[in-house]
């Protein structure tokens, strides 16, 4: 884990280096003098040799200083900690709307498999899973905000400020990221689903006679679930991807909107923090999972996940 | 065959889904006025008086007026700072932090009386002192202020006692004040600047009639009405700017949204705009003008013929009409109608074909091919592509590319760029919108272009106070200007801000700015 | 944890594992064509690869041609999907997108394979300290990133465009293969003939060009397939940014971010290629899908 975040670092301060642009300029802006850019330049340290400006980069992090972005001089951290709370709130929604589609479209088609609700609902999966996201929240903001106006188009009040407002804003984003993941879980669900009630015990169950209903949420439900789980939680990864369009189309200051203005403005420290922060989470995402998985199925070692 | 049939179903499902949500926009687009007024009624009986929103189109970067390059941050200045001097509706200079002013014969002496029991947000002082702090702070070469070009003319700021002070120029300056009456002229409080140093943008104070409270990147910033404002006390306590890139997520956020008032609305959306109910709609010509930045060092633009080809082949008119509805006035010079630097006998002629493909022809140069920057908008898209399918019909092969605004400015800065889509926010004072631009070395002449003639003109025109003889000089420029062609003079653009019916006391000042200090809500 | 997390990618780790046994094509094709879905899928992509080769003949208007009587116009007789924001002609433009959506699929498809191929065969097959310490563990790093958000600073890096924008998703995509063409080749190495054929003194290029390799494109293909629905987006994600095809050139992409700003005047400028998006995306998918059930029967 350590190794990788090494790479990871590596990776991200020689990707920034390379992109073109010149920090001291972007920060004096279009009326820059040439003394003030050699002089900001100098104090930079951006004529230092590369690994010296790399060693010092992950020392500062390590003491917790992120830098200062190009555009305000306002603390990476502080910025990256406002925004943190934003996404994590989107993806929460996102996720509830996922499993709340998901758990019944999923058990339908695989319960009535064949019939008109399975086709239904494995079409709705392969349709979630094409849909591009941006083209997703264009049509809802066009539907249900102007048109319908059930729904505020989009910004964001923090859930402190307004409950009532906050959920409302979040809804159609929340629907846009959710529905992705919300197919490939049903998908999940169904197959998995599919080969438990296959499986000898559930025949068994059937025999002795227990209604099919307790059949399915009792025993195979459970069972199935721990395919499913994997997916989620890996799934949350991607969530951070998702998350950079998503937030552009609705206005949400989160993780994503903020790393998007960053390669575009070429705001450095802001680029890199932001992907550090992302696949940092990434990282601790998968490791929790496993740990999760060894726990739901102790049969399965820790390591051994998703190896097969 | 049958299952086959059903397996095309879901494709021909969506298909009519979208093909219906299309159609149906056609209809309303229509009637969209009506639906959109609808919804005006019910969020007019507003109940919540002190609080008002407003929308901005992008978020602003920098809360320090000495460090600002962004227009779009001088919107939240005008709630949290003051200005020396201000404009008015007319662009004639009254008074704010200075009640009076006199300036020597010799145009070289500024004196200028400060207004007294004025008070810093975090209960400094305003006076003299602070004023030469400013300036000085302003003129450290080591800050790296862009202020630094408009005000390098001091030579030197005396205190002559607590609310006098004076400033020397180094020469004659016409535009001095319209400087004043922007960042430059923004006073921030000197004990903040000590204690915060760099964080100062972070936790700006000045003597405006609005203390900054928070800030959320890209997100809301509020500040709260400032008790001891030596103003008029402002009705409302709290404003909040938000800001929205996108334009029509800006405007449905004032017609269905808790915004009250934007400060631009695309061109686009003027109609819409103007057709619901629950908004009133104000339009001023603005200052700057648009166009675009040819590098007369590089080819294919170090030839003249061709600089003036592309000028003459350009429909200013077509461009108005479809890429802005109208909503802007083709151009001819630096200098727009609300200026009195306009040249008015300078008509915008109508694209001619032909004639470019003669002065091609004379250019000696075949199979022109040029790129053009140009920065990620929709709106700069389709200009863009307007400009390239005009000028392949005379025989260019124009190369679009999409750089962001800050790369595109950097780019044209180091001459890396033939042809740019860069214009000018515009100043008050006409020296504002060419001198920097169009003499030899200027700041912001990434043109390269150098003319002696023009030189001596732009130079005579800023050291002379007299208006009249000083219009004499700008109506030469703008010919010259013309003539040679280093900048295609495409629009001047206009201002239009979108406000609740019952937001009251707004005046638009052709500087577009939203003075904050008398808003109220009916 | 090292081990695993590289699996993000793959949210079905074990369809593609088992080593398929081709069976004779007829009867491949006979189990493809009982998939009525993958069937539709493919019939609509022909439809695509029609439009996108024949695009000169088959569109109605010239895609670059403005028209500025004609702006804005919504869907008729004469402009089936309207007019955009300068008077061209949407269906037009759409399909002379197709050219550039499904180019900028395959191709960055083919980067990845082009160098995810090999260095996984490779890795795979020597093991040892650049395998298990070099290679994967850049492969891991290169997988914690969310791929758009990668595929953002790469095409930023090498500048707007849509060669530049195949190049930075081609590279995304390169640890997905790296990845699962070492996981093939470990596991065929354990095989018996392999270890038959080191002892026969097979050079080793030759076992894993004639051996190894044929015995595993098969799952390869199927990831590559769907792959190109990925790759899709991921350029009209990276174009609706700004960074993929360069105006007047049009791309799905971008006439959806143009389109964008339209949506309350004239939604079809946004509506349609989203729609073709999201179609040829879907038909990809089921192909896809399609291919993988008549490869191998067993998975599902």
């Amino acid at each position: 884990m350590i190794v990788i975040l090494f790479i990871v670092s590596v990776i991200i301060f020689s990707l920034v280096n390379v992109l073109p642009g010149d920090p001291a300029r972007l920060m004096l802006g279009q009326e820059a003098t040439p003394e003030a850019l050699a002089a900001l330049r100098k104090e930079m340290g951006l004529n230092d040799p590369l690994y010296i400006q790399y060693l010092h980069w992950v020392g500062n992090i390590l003491h917790g200083d992120f830098g200062y972005s190009l555009r305000d001089h306002s603390p990476v951290l502080k910025t990256l900690l406002q925004k943190i709370p934003v996404t994590l709130e989107l993806t929460f929604f996102s996720f509830v709307v996922a499993i709340l589609i998901a758990l019944p479209v999923g058990i339908l088609s695989a319960t009535r498999r064949g019939r008109l609700s399975d086709y239904l609902g494995t079409f709705f999966a392969l349709s979630g899973i094409s849909l591009p996201s941006f083209w997703l929240g264009i049509l809802l903001i066009y539907l249900f905000a102007v048109k319908l106006k059930w729904f505020p188009p989009s910004g964001y009040v923090p859930l402190s400020e307004n409950f009532g407002k906050s959920i409302a804003l979040m809804i159609l984003p929340a629907i846009t990221l959710g529905t992705h993941l919300a197919a490939e879980l049903t998908r999940m669900l169904r197959s998995s689903l599919l080969d438990v009630l296959q499986s000898d015990y559930i025949r068994t169950a059937y025999a002795k006679g227990l209604l099919e209903r307790a059949v399915v949420i009792g025993h195979a439900l459970k069972n199935a679930l721990v395919p499913v789980l994997t997916v989620g939680g890996l799934q949350l990864a991607a969530f951070f991807g998702g998350s950079v369009i998503t937030e552009t189309i609705f206005g949400i200051p989160g993780i994503g909107q903020l790393v998007v203005n960053a390669i575009l403005t070429r705001d450095f420290p802001v680029v890199q923090a932001c992907v550090l922060f992302m696949a940092f989470m990434v990282v601790v995402i998968n490791f929790l999972v496993d740990i999760a998985y060894s726990i739901i199925d102790p049969r399965i070692k820790l390591g051994e996940v998703s190896k097969g | 065959m049958k299952t086959l049939r059903k397996a095309i179903l879901p494709f021909v499902v969506i298909a009519l889904f979208a093909f219906l949500a299309a159609c149906g926009g056609q209809s309303s687009s229509n009637g969209g006025s009506s639906s959109d007024a609808k919804s005006g009624q019910s969020a007019s009986t507003r109940t919540d008086k002190s609080k008002l929103v407003i929308g901005l189109d992008a978020d602003p970067p920098q809360l320090d007026p000495a460090m600002s390059t962004a227009a779009v941050d001088r919107q939240v200045y005008q709630s949290i700072y003051n200005t020396l001097v201000d404009i008015d509706k007319n662009l004639n200079y009254v008074p704010e932090l200075a009640t009076s002013w006199k300036i020597s014969d010799d145009g070289k002496t500024y004196t200028f009386n400060l207004r007294k029991n004025v008070l810093f947000q975090d209960g400094t002082p305003f006076n003299a002192e602070a004023v030469k702090f400013n300036f000085e702070r302003m003129l450290d070469p080591k800050l790296g202020s862009p202020r630094l070009s408009e005000i390098n003319l001091i030579d030197k700021i005396t205190v002559v006692d607590d609310y006098t002070i004076r400033i020397h120029l180094k020469q004659p300056y016409a535009p001095f004040l319209s400087v004043l009456s922007d960042r430059a002229g923004m006073m921030v409080s000197p004990t903040a600047v000590k204690k915060e140093g760099k964080d100062f943008a972070n936790h700006p104070v000045g003597t405006g009639p609005y203390k900054f409270v928070k800030h959320v990147k890209q997100g809301d910033l509020v500040v709260e009405r400032f008790d001891k404002y030596w103003g008029n006390k402002p009705k409302i306590k709290t404003i909040v700017y938000k800001p929205f890139p996108d334009g029509t997520t800006r405007l449905t956020n004032l017609i269905s949204g808790d915004v009250d008032i934007v400060n631009t609305i695309d061109y686009k959306d003027i109609k819409r705009a103007n057709s619901a109910a629950n908004l009133k709609v104000s339009s001023t010509e603005s200052l700057g003008f648009q166009g675009i930045q040819l590098n007369t060092k590089v080819k294919p633009f170090d030839n003249k013929k061709v600089r003036q080809a592309v000028n003459i082949a350009l429909d200013r008119n077509a461009i108005a009409k479809v890429v802005f509805f109208n909503g802007v006035v083709p151009a001819t010079s630096p200098f727009p109608e609300t200026s009195w630097a306009h040249p008015s006998d300078l008509q915008v002629p109508k694209a001619d074909v032909a004639k470019a493909k003669q002065l091609l022809k004379e250019s000696g140069l075949s199979n022109v091919s040029f790129t053009l920057k140009i920065s990620p908008s929709p709106q700069e898209k389709q200009l863009a592509q307007m400009i390239q399918s005009m000028l392949q019909q005379v025989g260019f092969k124009v190369k679009i590319e999409m750089v962001e605004f800050g790369t595109l400015l950097e780019q044209t800065a180091e001459g890396d760029y033939q042809a740019a889509r860069v214009g000018w926010s515009g100043r008050t004072d006409p020296d504002g919108n060419a001198y920097a631009w169009f003499t030899t070395n200027g700041t912001l002449n990434y043109m390269k272009y150098s003319n002696p003639e023009v030189d001596k003109l732009l130079q005579e025109a800023r050291t002379s106070l007299d208006q009249e003889k000083r219009k004499a000089l700008y109506d030469r420029v703008s010919k010259i200007l013309w003539d040679d062609a280093p900048y295609i003079f495409l629009y001047y653009p206009k201002d239009y801000k979108a406000m609740k019916n019952d937001v009251e006391g707004f005046v638009h000042v052709p500087d577009i700015m939203i003075r904050t200090e008398n808003l109220q809500f009916k | 944890m090292s081990q695993t997390n590289a699996q993000t990618a793959a949210p079905y780790p074990n369809r593609l594992e088992s080593s398929p046994r081709l069976r004779s094509l007829k009867k491949a094709l006979g189990r493809f064509f009982q998939n009525k879905l993958g069937v539709a899928g493919g019939l609509f992509l022909l439809i695509l690869v029609i439009l996108a080769i024949f695009a000169p003949w088959l569109a109605p208007y010239n895609p670059m041609k403005q028209d500025y009587m004609a702006i804005l116009q919504g869907p008729s007789a004469k402009h089936w999907f309207g007019t955009d924001d300068l008077g061209r002609d949407v269906l037009s433009r759409i399909i002379y997108g197709a050219r550039v959506s499904l180019k900028a699929g395959i191709i960055s498809v083919a980067i990845a394979l082009a160098i995810g191929v090999p260095i996984g065969l490779i890795s795979g097959y020597f093991r040892g300290f650049w395998d298990e310490f070099i290679i994967m563990r850049i492969t891991d790093a290169m997988l914690s990133f969310p791929s758009l958000v990668l595929a953002l600073t790469l095409a930023a890096v090498f500048g707007a465009g849509l060669n530049n924008a195949m190049l930075a998703i081609g590279l995304v995509y390169t640890p997905h293969f790296i990845r699962l063409v070492r996981g093939q080749v470990l596991a065929q190495r354990e095989r018996e003939y392999v270890e038959a054929a080191i002892a026969a003194g097979i050079s080793h290029w030759r076992i894993m060009l004639r051996h190894i390799l044929p015995n595993a494109w098969a799952p390869i293909m199927v990831q590559a397939t769907l792959s190109v629905a990925g790759a899709i987006i991921s350029e009209a994600s990276l174009s609706f940014l700004g960074l993929g095809t360069q105006p007047p050139t049009p791309s799905w992409g971008s006439m959806l971010s143009e389109g964008q700003g339209y949506i309350t005047q004239a939604p079809w400028i946004a509506v349609f290629p989203g729609l073709f998006i999201f179609l040829a995306v879907m038909s990809i998918n089921v192909f896809g899908d399609g291919v993988r059930d008549m490869l191998d029967p067993k998975l599902k």
